[in-house]
């Protein structure tokens, strides 16, 4: 992303130009999964906001002071006027950090789409938490929740200083964040998703833990659009196992089909689980993606 | 339907190599050489390679091209080790013989500048030696009047092409035998199954020999048009000597069995039967030179129709020995040249000096009717000469005059004497040589004879043969008349004295006495001269014991040394022209010899050969020899190690 020289950039991860238009963002749930501890996300139930829903009769041990007494002055009977509950909502943010993620620019990618999206919670006075996940058996990297503008700072620090290494695979890293995190909200996982293990399980707990799936596969073009050919001996980035493929140029095409299988088989388990998928390329610029792609899907507005 | 036809392997023991194939897929796999290409993870690729179309078993071979070439690389070149060949269908020979006709009509040429019949012979040859198979041995062999082995049986290709490449045509006739006696003789050392002959055709139908092999009879296309001189001779007549020089026309075409070609040739042009009409091609016109001593002395134009011949007649004077050289010049296309020329040495003209013994009146009163003889002892005295054309006496110790003919009139050489005993009362002769010279037109039945020569018990016809003699005469007891040829000598023996027979008062006497003196015309050359043939000098009479060499007209010199006699024999001269001998640097003598062969200036070829029992035919389509294929394999081999280079060199791998 551009720095234009001689302004003091906020964080490294966006410049201040992309920071100033996500502050007037919100993130866009299908479903308002909210803690119970007071928040500026309206839970619809009734509660103490300014807005009113509705109106029920007065029982006894009611709070007086939300009796219309306008209402009561006219039909001599008391009515209880019913606000809009807000409900504190949380945005997990689960960056992959594994090796996997080290090339051509998708880890960087991932952590900047997780600032962004941090920042809208923040911005909307979510609690926003971070966990960065690296090597399999070590507990991941974790930001404790955190709300409130002014937990930017904290946020973006906290991404900016991950380091991407490890074979941590995204479904036992997905258990282990839900091993410690508590609160209904979104869970935005930032990842490639290349993995051998079932991420049903995982998507599965992420829905019971009544976190809505916010899924980004981020690839690199090199894994889009592989342009390889003869024999080749391919180490794997994060165990080092080799695979000997013969002619790979001539595999191409299968494995197009591969991909986009997978990428559907992603978007059909977020979507059972009421849940989003969304599949982006490591080049694609940033901008696109924030202020067109995500509001053209509907995870913003 | 034919039988389908599969190759075959001369080194079947070579497949063992086949093995090889397992340790080159081992090795393929252990030492296969990969790009390491690290990426992100191997989930994906390993979904692919889980794939049921990625591991269909075309996919798989095709992924592995570089195993493929170099399997296909390995059968190739282990087939080739195999030594692989294509059977031609024929029977299969390890040794072959190869008889070459290189007589003069090999020569010949198919067009004007095209390829003599000996050139396309080396090319089919030639094939024949590059399509050998390792396990076959070939020997060359030259064919004309006599053979002459070229090779050993040797399945050296180099050795063989050398000595094709320096054959040469022989201007002499052709005679088979010799080189199917050549044939059987390298039989006894190495199995030949089957002999190969290369020829026009242009041979004798006819040949003295009884095949123990099969003879594979491979006849040449034909040369073209020719005209030739057949023959040249001379006789004496008053001083002159006539030359009859004989041309002929001779369009190639088949012999016929009975010798009608041959006829048909001699056929002259003032025959009557109408000859057929020439064909477009051919041009019968010719001019006839004659040449004395270097100098053109006479020319004749002719004109022929294809298989007719001309007789033409010069005359030459007779004063001195003079050396005749006839050149035929065809204004159109001629195929042979070797018959364009020939030569005849002419003696002087002179009588025949004959030493007749004076007791032998009857003989003399005969010799008196003959012209052109001189007798000795003359009967008004005078001194003799020192040599005599013919010697005729009943004294056995005249042999010691100097003469080429004697006939000894009741001598009993001494060799034979122990073979014959002499008996009582008359004999007559049974039987005679009718065709012999001595007694030509002689009628010899019931001619008493006193003396009665009777073979010894036990003597049997051979016995005088193995002496040299052959018998022209002879009664029920014995041989009554013997000749024999001793260095170049014709001597002739009455094995009864005249005087004691009836054969005087006889007709056929004068008739007998003439043929003496014209076999000693002969012999000394003044009846006739016949131009000599080449092939083998005719024996000359010089210094005796005595080194000589003898310059060919191609410049090759041979020595001989000259008998006791003072013959000198036995010089072969292949090549038409003038052979020149030297005793010490110095011109002794001096010979030409011409093709003169009717035969070989007809061009005509033959369809068949007949031997003893059997007859072969010719085969004028090309010989099949089994085709070997390693050179094939070998080469495809060679392209697939450039095509597995260029792909291992030039393949592009990892990262576009």
């Amino acid at each position: 992303m551009e720095m234009s020289p001689g302004q003091t950039q906020f964080t490294s991860l966006l410049d201040n130009a992309t920071l100033s238009r996500l502050e007037r963002m919100r993130l866009n749930p299908r479903r308002r999964l909210t803690n119970r501890s007071r928040g500026e996300h309206q839970s619809g139930k009734g509660g103490t906001s300014t807005e009113f829903v509705d109106y029920r009769d007065y029982s006894p041990g009611d709070d007086v002071r939300y009796v219309d007494w306008n209402i009561f002055s006219r039909l001599e009977k008391p009515f209880v006027k019913l606000y809009r509950h807000e409900e504190e909502m949380h945005v997990v943010l689960v960056v992959d950090a594994s090796s996997s993620m080290q090339f051509e620019g998708k880890f960087d990618r991932a952590k900047q789409l997780a600032a962004a999206l941090g920042l809208l919670g923040l911005m909307n006075v979510e609690r926003v938490s971070a966990y960065s996940c690296n090597h399999l058996g070590q507990e991941p990297a974790f930001l404790p929740p955190c709300t409130g503008r002014i937990s930017r700072k904290r946020l973006f620090e906290f991404l900016e200083t991950i380091q991407g290494s490890g074979e941590f695979p995204i479904e036992q890293a997905v258990e282990a964040v839900l091993r410690r995190h508590r609160g209904r909200g979104i869970a935005v996982v930032l990842s490639d998703f290349l993995t051998f293990g079932d991420f049903d399980r995982a998507f599965n707990r992420l829905f019971s833990a009544g976190l809505e799936i916010f899924a980004i596969q981020v690839l690199a073009p090199s894994e889009i659009n592989p342009e390889i050919t003869g024999d080749l001996r391919f180490v794997d980035s994060e165990n080092g196992h080799v695979l000997d493929v013969s002619s790979a140029g001539d595999l191409l095409g299968i494995y197009h089909e591969h991909r986009l299988a997978l990428e559907e088989e992603l978007g059909l388990a977020c979507r059972q689980r009421n849940g989003r998928f969304l599949s982006i390329s490591s080049r694609d610029p940033l901008d696109w993606v924030l202020f067109d792609l995500l509001r053209r899907k509907g995870w913003v507005r | 339907m034919g039988a389908m036809t599969w190759p075959g392997f001369l080194a079947v023991h070579s497949a063992w190599l086949f093995l090889l194939l397992i340790p080159l897929i081992i090795f393929y796999f252990l030492k296969l050489r990969r790009p390491k290409l690290q990426i992100p993870s191997l989930a994906l690729w390993r979904s692919v390679l889980a794939d049921r179309r990625v591991n269909s078993p075309f996919q798989k071979f095709k992924r592995n091209l570089l195993l493929l070439l170099q399997l296909l690389l390995l059968v190739c070149l282990v087939l080739a080790s195999m030594q692989p060949f294509w059977p031609s269908g024929a029977e299969r020979v390890q040794n072959l013989p190869v008889l070459i006709d290189c007589s003069a009509s090999m020569a010949a040429l198919d067009r004007p500048d095209g390829l003599s019949r000996l050139d396309e012979a080396k090319a089919r040859i030639g094939q024949l030696i590059d399509e050998m198979l390792p396990d076959q041995r070939m020997s060359l062999i030259a064919v004309s009047n006599t053979a002459r082995r070229l090779t050993e049986f040797t399945d050296d290709k180099r050795v063989l092409r050398a000595a094709l490449a320096e054959l040469k045509v022989s201007q002499v006739a052709s005679r088979l035998e010799d080189g199917l006696r050549m044939t059987q003789a390298l039989a006894r050392t190495v199995p030949v199954e089957t002999a190969f002959l290369y020829t026009d055709g242009n041979i004798p139908a006819i040949v003295d020999f009884e095949l123990p092999f099969q003879l594979n009879f491979q006849r040449l296309p034909s040369g073209g048009n020719n005209l030739g001189i057949t023959a040249l001779s001379a006789q004496h007549r008053d001083d002159q000597w006539e030359v009859f020089v004989r041309v002929e026309g001779a369009r190639p075409g088949a012999q016929q069995p009975d010798g009608a070609a041959a006829n048909r040739a001699a056929t002259t042009a003032d025959d009557s039967a109408p000859p057929a009409a020439p064909p477009p091609d051919w041009n019968g016109a010719a001019a006839v030179q004659l040449f004395k001593d270097n100098r053109k002395i006479a020319e004749e134009a002719i004109v022929l129709d294809p298989g007719q011949s001309q007789r033409l007649e010069f005359l030459v004077d007779a004063s001195g020995p003079s050396a005749v050289e006839v050149r035929l010049m065809p204004d159109g296309f001629d195929a042979l040249d070797a018959d364009n020329i020939a030569y005849l040495d002419l003696p002087v003209a002179r009588p025949l000096t004959i030493y007749c013994s004076s007791e032998l009146g009857s003989y003399r009163q005969a010799l008196q009717g003959i012209k052109d003889v001189v007798v000795y002892p003359a009967d008004e005295g005078g001194d003799a000469p020192a040599s005599f054309d013919l010697v005729i006496t009943d004294r056995k110790e005249d042999a010691e005059l100097e003469s080429d003919t004697f006939l000894f009139v009741g001598v009993i050489p001494d060799d034979v004497g122990k073979l014959l005993k002499f008996g009582e009362g008359t004999v007559q002769i049974v039987d005679w040589h009718r065709s012999a010279p001595l007694l030509q037109h002689v009628l010899l039945a019931d001619v008493q004879i006193a003396d009665t020569p009777t073979s010894a018990e036990g003597v049997k016809d051979k016995d005088y043969e193995e002496l040299g003699y052959e018998i022209l005469a002879q009664a029920r007891s014995g041989p009554l008349i013997l000749q024999k040829n001793l260095g170049g000598k014709q001597l002739s023996y009455l094995l009864f004295h005249t005087d004691r027979s009836t054969l005087p008062y006889r007709v056929g006497f004068p008739i007998f006495v003439t043929n003496v003196v014209q076999m000693a015309r002969r012999q000394a050359g003044l009846s006739e001269v016949v131009a000599q043939q080449t092939g083998v000098l005719p024996p000359r009479t010089l210094s005796p014991e005595t080194e000589y060499e003898v310059t060919g007209p191609d410049g090759s010199r041979q020595s001989s040394r000259s008998s006791l006699g003072g013959v000198l024999s036995g010089i072969a001269a292949p090549v038409i022209g003038r052979y020149v001998v030297k005793e010490s640097g110095r011109e002794v003598a001096s010979v030409g010899v011409s093709l003169l062969g009717p035969s070989e200036t007809s061009l005509r070829w033959i369809e068949q050969l007949q031997f003893r029992e059997m007859s072969v035919a010719a085969a004028e389509t090309m010989l099949k020899s089994d085709y070997s294929l390693w050179t094939w394999f070998a080469g495809l081999g060679f392209g697939l190690l450039l095509v597995e280079w260029w792909y291992f060199h030039h393949r592009p791998a990892g990262m576009a």
